[in-house]
């Protein structure tokens, strides 16, 4: 059983903190990406009339300084007071939720924000590294040590809600999310077999369910994706054409930064945000765009690393749901851009142009770090 | 921070912990979610490899396409000039709004009140300004309703529910000018109509182009046109509006990013300096049509908007005009702004060309030709003069004629008024019109006759009065015979003895007949083959291969013609007919003009030619002129001198057809023709002829001059002008004179200089 292990570092909480536990190599890769991602942006913009969007590499370089103060703070932080903020969570996203449903604002026929004083804010951005708090409470709290079906069923029960309301928004994309964070948090707190069968059963029957209910866009989407000659929105098709096209123009070493003639002439679109992976292998070639991978590749390496040191389940929950967010992110969104995925308006973590997007994915990095930096100093033997 | 005795390879960086975890369970998660990163990333980078290794090449062709552009560099069209340096034919700037379809934004499914496509046309039309007014207006939808065809035209405005003016006519009517316009399947046409409106089945509403259309129709029916277009080359621009004035162009083109899909296109249009002057000679441009298309294309011309020779010089030396366009590569972006130039292959100039023609002789041409049409109100008519020392021409007239500026700036009203002129104004009749030469050809029968042994200088035959051929079949009966008459018969007198000098000199038929076909038991002629034979020798039965386009010819009449074209055999009347000029006999006046060449020069034929010299504007290398002589004809010398001085006998001797066309101190010497015609006339089911039964005439005079040392041979010809004595010798004198007095003001000018 993986948690005998936890159980016997359960009295952690007495330990301060093990700075020679720093991970710098998982520091060192998220500002890789997000250097590359402000060069990336510069690029993307250039020439832009907007002069909002031709300053968002600036904006990007000013947001990477807040993200690495937040890194820190999130690293300094004790991941372990975060239990306590299991039930409030769990509350506070279901109300979050609901307020949106009654009072939020309405863009491109979708209700998903909130007017908070003078700016406009996605609850769900934020919802997302709440769940993971959640359910790594719960799942540590109540299901590690004794394994009951009923506990995990009963878990589902509890997140229905707050997903309905997600997908009743409409967001497809950020149900998906959730739902593969709440997937890959199960499968890492040790589900046995016959429970995983349950579950994959229950999945499949709701897979049947959904494709009667989902709204038509999403049909469209996934229908895009599946059968792309078809006519579908054209405005989708013809972004991924043109993104698989940049892909494609880039071969083996690239056209060189700035010089990717999809990107620098606005064929490809919406460059600096769904679509920057498009650039950086138009402009990087073959060979840049698997480095970009890899680069990512490392870092969800140091995470599952830093998710295995972990000496409480709670701490291994709450890096394991990290990891399992930004692997998907990040599948996701370049998979979209090479046509493996459908289009689902989800950014490249670290390098898309967005604010909130880096401060908070860096913040819950950093919140990883917490953990690594309150194991016992014996166990890191190398 | 990190401490000096920690390992920092890559075993370090990859390691997994210490096995802390021991159990089973805990090791299939730690190797499930490795193996999961792996399997991935694995996928993302195989698909990556496929994309970028695998498809580079057709996703880079697909990116060129994206964003590279061809820009057609026309090469400016060679000059003409005519023989003293006058430019006869320049290019002239002009600017064109255009539309590119592709550029135009698409229609935004999501804003369904609003079409996009439609908006930003209306924005075109709109940057106009007051440059939008009635006139541009009414060409727009001029072009649009060629472009669309009538029946788009309404639906598109009707669909669109634009008002638009209507006119009715009435159904036979409209039927009648469906066949007219060639309209294909009008017939069906006809009975839709006849079956949609029951009630009004008589009217048929068509659009009424002459009043303007509100801003709002006209940018419907872009739009439509634009969409259509989509389909193949929705790159290329094309036009809506043309002659826009420069300061226009350059506002619109300078703020070409606030109307997507708008193009200015700045081309060269073809300028003649003196209209219809030389119109037929130089002829006139327009797009290549669809006919020829392939043909163009083989030729390397890449784009059928192209404008081309259509006639005359500009048709025939149309590869040496045009040069060899150049092409610029642009990169544009996805609004079409163009960037940087990537690839450019400069232009070539076209060539320059020198005419053998002197505009002010034409001019001269044209004046004393028109006035002789006005004087007979005559319908057509041809002068041509040459030098016969070359084929050079000098100049060319055939009227009616018609401005071909007209044709450089899109088709208005002026070329509908051309194309439905019921007298074909745009036919060069100095090459493309067929008459009998009449007594013109005179001069081979008389060479045929010296050559062929029938008849001598001093030959005498006696012109008693009309002749009589006895009917083949009642050859006993006087009243069956056919009777031939000469020409003064019907003034009453006749000419009596004549030498062939004295025959040509009053142009009596009598002779002719008996030179071209003999009299029964009193004279032997000639027969039909020496008579084709010698046609031949002269240049009848073939073209003259003058370098003009549109050039026809019609086959020496014989025996053999005669039994496959009329299903019977050649007779002696028709001998008779021939050796006037008349019968079956028939010529371009080019053709006939050209006959009389070897008879000035000597007995040289010599192929008309029109250019003088072809200049290379780059390299600076001229290719002069060379004649080109078709062969020498062979006339002993006292043939060609028996001629020669019949004709100056015409022109300069007591009782000479020709007695007008004596000028003032040059020896000029002429042959006229008068020549009967058929104009078959649907209501007498027969040939028109006048009161007294005569056939209509036409009138023709061939001169050259100086006598001696002839520098110029002229053609006069005025279609149905009746005498060629009164009609045609008038004009070809004024020719004459205009080109002497021109020489003498040269001489002059270079004798003070």
């Amino acid at each position: 059983m993986l948690f005998t292990s936890a159980s016997r570092t359960a009295g952690v909480s007495r330990r301060g903190l093990a700075l020679v536990h720093f991970d710098w190599w998982l520091l060192a890769a998220c500002l890789t990406l997000a250097i590359f991602g402000i060069a990336m942006i510069f690029s993307a913009t250039r020439g832009v009339i907007d002069p909002v969007v031709q300053n968002r590499w600036t904006a990007q370089i000013a947001f990477l300084v807040i993200g690495i103060v937040a890194f820190f703070v999130g690293a300094l932080l004790d991941y372990r007071l975060l239990r306590l903020a299991g039930w409030p969570g769990y509350c506070f996203l279901l109300g979050v939720l609901v307020l949106v449903e009654l009072f939020g604002l309405e863009q491109n026929r979708a209700v998903r924000w909130l007017s908070v004083g003078n700016t406009v804010v996605q609850p769900t951005e934020v919802g997302k590294f709440v769940l993971i708090v959640v359910v790594a409470w719960y799942l540590s709290r109540y299901y590690s040590e004794e394994k009951r079906l009923s506990v995990l069923l009963l878990a589902l029960g509890a997140l229905v809600p707050p997903l309905l309301l997600v997908y009743q928004q409409p967001d497809l994309g950020m149900v998906v999310t959730m739902l593969f964070i709440i997937g890959a948090m199960i499968l890492i707190s040790g589900v046995t077999a016959a429970h995983f069968l349950v579950l994959f059963g229950l999945a499949l029957a709701v897979l049947f369910l959904a494709y009667g209910i989902l709204q038509d866009y999403m049909l469209d989407r996934i229908d895009m994706f599946l059968n792309p000659t078809a006519p579908h929105n054209l405005d989708d098709v013809f972004n991924v054409d043109q993104a698989l096209i940049s892909v494609g123009n880039g071969g083996w070493f690239g056209r060189g930064w700035l010089e990717g003639t999809q990107s620098q002439l606005f064929y490809l679109r919406v460059r600096h945000t769904d679509f920057i992976f498009s650039v950086v292998a138009e402009e990087f070639g073959f060979v840049g765009s698997c480095a970009l991978l890899l680069v990512f590749g490392f870092l969800l390496w140091r995470l599952v690393r830093t998710m295995e040191l972990a000496e409480d389940a709670f701490g291994r929950l709450l890096v394991g749901g990290v990891a399992a967010l930004i692997l998907f992110q990040m599948f996701v969104n370049v998979g979209m851009n090479i046509r493996l995925m459908p289009v689902t308006g989800m950014t490249l973590p670290l390098v898309s142009s967005g604010g909130s997007s880096l401060v908070s994915t860096l913040f819950a990095i950093g919140l990883t770090q917490s953990v690594n930096l309150r194991r016992s100093v014996r166990v890191d033997a190398f | 921070m990190c401490p000096a005795h920690r390992p920092w390879g890559l075993k370090a960086v990859f390691s997994a912990p210490a096995a802390g975890h021991s159990d089973g369970s805990g090791r299939h998660v730690r190797i499930g979610v490795r193996l999961a990163l792996i399997v991935l990333l694995g996928l993302l980078i195989g698909r990556l490899y496929q994309l970028q290794v695998r498809q580079h090449e057709t996703r880079a062709a697909q990116a060129d396409t994206n964003r590279l552009r061809t820009i057609e560099l026309p090469a400016p069209r060679g000059l003409i000039f005519d023989r003293n340096g006058e430019l006869l034919a320049r290019n002239r700037p002009s600017y064109q709004l255009a539309i590119v379809p592709e550029e135009l934004p698409d229609d935004d499914l999501d804003t369904e009140a609003v079409d996009e496509e439609y908006e930003a046309i209306l924005r075109i039309l709109e940057s106009l300004g007051p440059n939008l007014d009635r006139d541009a207006v009414l060409d727009m939808q001029r072009n649009l309703h060629q472009s669309l065809g009538w029946q788009d035209y309404g639906r598109i405005l009707e669909h669109a529910e634009v008002p638009f003016s209507v006119f009715e006519i009435s159904e036979s009517e409209f039927n009648a000018l469906l066949r007219r316009t060639g309209v294909a399947g009008a017939p069906e046409e006809s009975v839709t109509i006849e079956e949609e409106g029951a009630v009004t089945a008589s009217m048929v509403g068509l659009p009424n182009l002459n009043q303007p259309l509100p801003i709002e129709g006209l940018a419907h029916l872009i739009k439509n046109l634009a969409q259509t277009r989509q389909q193949g080359n929705s790159s290329e621009p094309f036009p809506i509006l043309t002659g826009l004035s420069r300061e226009a162009a350059f506002t619109i083109s300078e703020q070409s990013f606030l109307y997507p899909g708008s193009r200015i296109l700045d081309v060269s249009v073809r300028e003649y300096v003196y209209g219809e002057l030389a119109s037929h000679l130089l002829g006139f441009m327009g797009p290549i049509p669809s006919s020829l298309a392939g043909d163009y294309q083989e030729r390397g011309y890449r784009s059928l908007e192209e404008q081309v020779g259509l006639s005359g010089v500009e048709a025939a030396y149309q590869d040496n005009l045009r040069g060899e366009p150049g092409q610029r590569i642009v990169e544009a972006d996805i609004f079409g702004r163009v960037g940087r130039t990537i690839e450019e292959a400069l232009p070539y100039p076209g060539q320059d060309i020198l005419l053998t023609l002197d505009i002010q002789l034409q001019r001269a041409m044209y004046l004393a030709l028109q006035d002789m049409l006005t004087t007979q109100d005559a319908v057509s008519g041809v002068a041509i003069a040459i030098d016969p020392r070359s084929g050079q021409l000098l100049g060319m007239v055939s009227l009616p004629s018609f401005d071909n500026n007209i044709f450089s700036e899109g088709l208005g009203e002026a070329y509908t008024r051309i194309i439905e002129d019921e007298r074909k104004p745009l036919i060069n009749y100095a090459i493309g019109g067929l008459y009998p030469p009449g007594s013109t050809f005179k001069i081979v029968t008389a060479s045929a006759g010296m050559e062929e042994g029938v008849i001598t200088p001093r030959t005498v035959i006696v012109d008693e009065g009309p002749i009589y051929l006895p009917s083949k079949f009642f050859p006993d009966d006087p009243s069956q015979a056919q009777e031939f008459v000469s020409w003064n018969h019907h003034q009453d007198f006749n000419h009596g003895p004549l030498t062939l000098r004295q025959a040509i000199a009053v142009s009596n038929d009598i002779y002719f007949y008996y030179v071209g076909g003999g009299y029964p038991q009193r004279f032997i002629g000639l027969t039909q083959e020496e008579l084709a034979r010698w046609a031949r020798v002269f240049g009848y039965g073939s073209a003259t291969g003058i370098d003009l386009p549109g050039e026809v010819r019609f086959p020496v009449p014989d025996d053999q013609w005669k039994r496959v074209n009329w299903a019977s055999s050649w007779v002696q009347g028709d001998s008779y007919n021939m050796a006037i000029g008349q019968g079956y006999l028939l010529a371009t006046p080019m053709q006939v003009l050209q006959s009389l060449v070897p008879v000035a020069n000597g007995g040289t034929l010599y192929q008309p030619q029109v250019v003088l010299q072809i200049t290379d504007p780059s390299t600076g290398r001229t290719q002069g002129f060379e004649a080109r002589s078709i062969r020498d004809i062979g006339l002993d010398r006292v043939t060609l001198d028996t001629i020669r001085l019949g004709m100056r006998d015409a022109v300069n001797s007591v009782g000479g057809t020709a007695t007008r066309g004596r000028i003032e101190g040059v020896i000029v010497a002429g042959k006229t023709g008068t020549a009967e015609f058929c104009e078959y006339d649907p209501a007498l089911d027969d040939c028109r002829r006048d009161e007294e039964g005569n056939l209509p005439t036409h009138a023709s005079y061939l001169a050259f001059a100086p006598f001696n040392n002839p520098e110029i041979a002229v053609m006069a010809f005025v279609y149905d002008g009746g005498e060629g004595s009164t009609a045609a010798v008038p004009v070809g004198t004024a020719i004459l004179d205009a080109w002497f007095t021109i020489k003498g003001q040269g001489s002059l000018e270079a004798g003070t200089g």
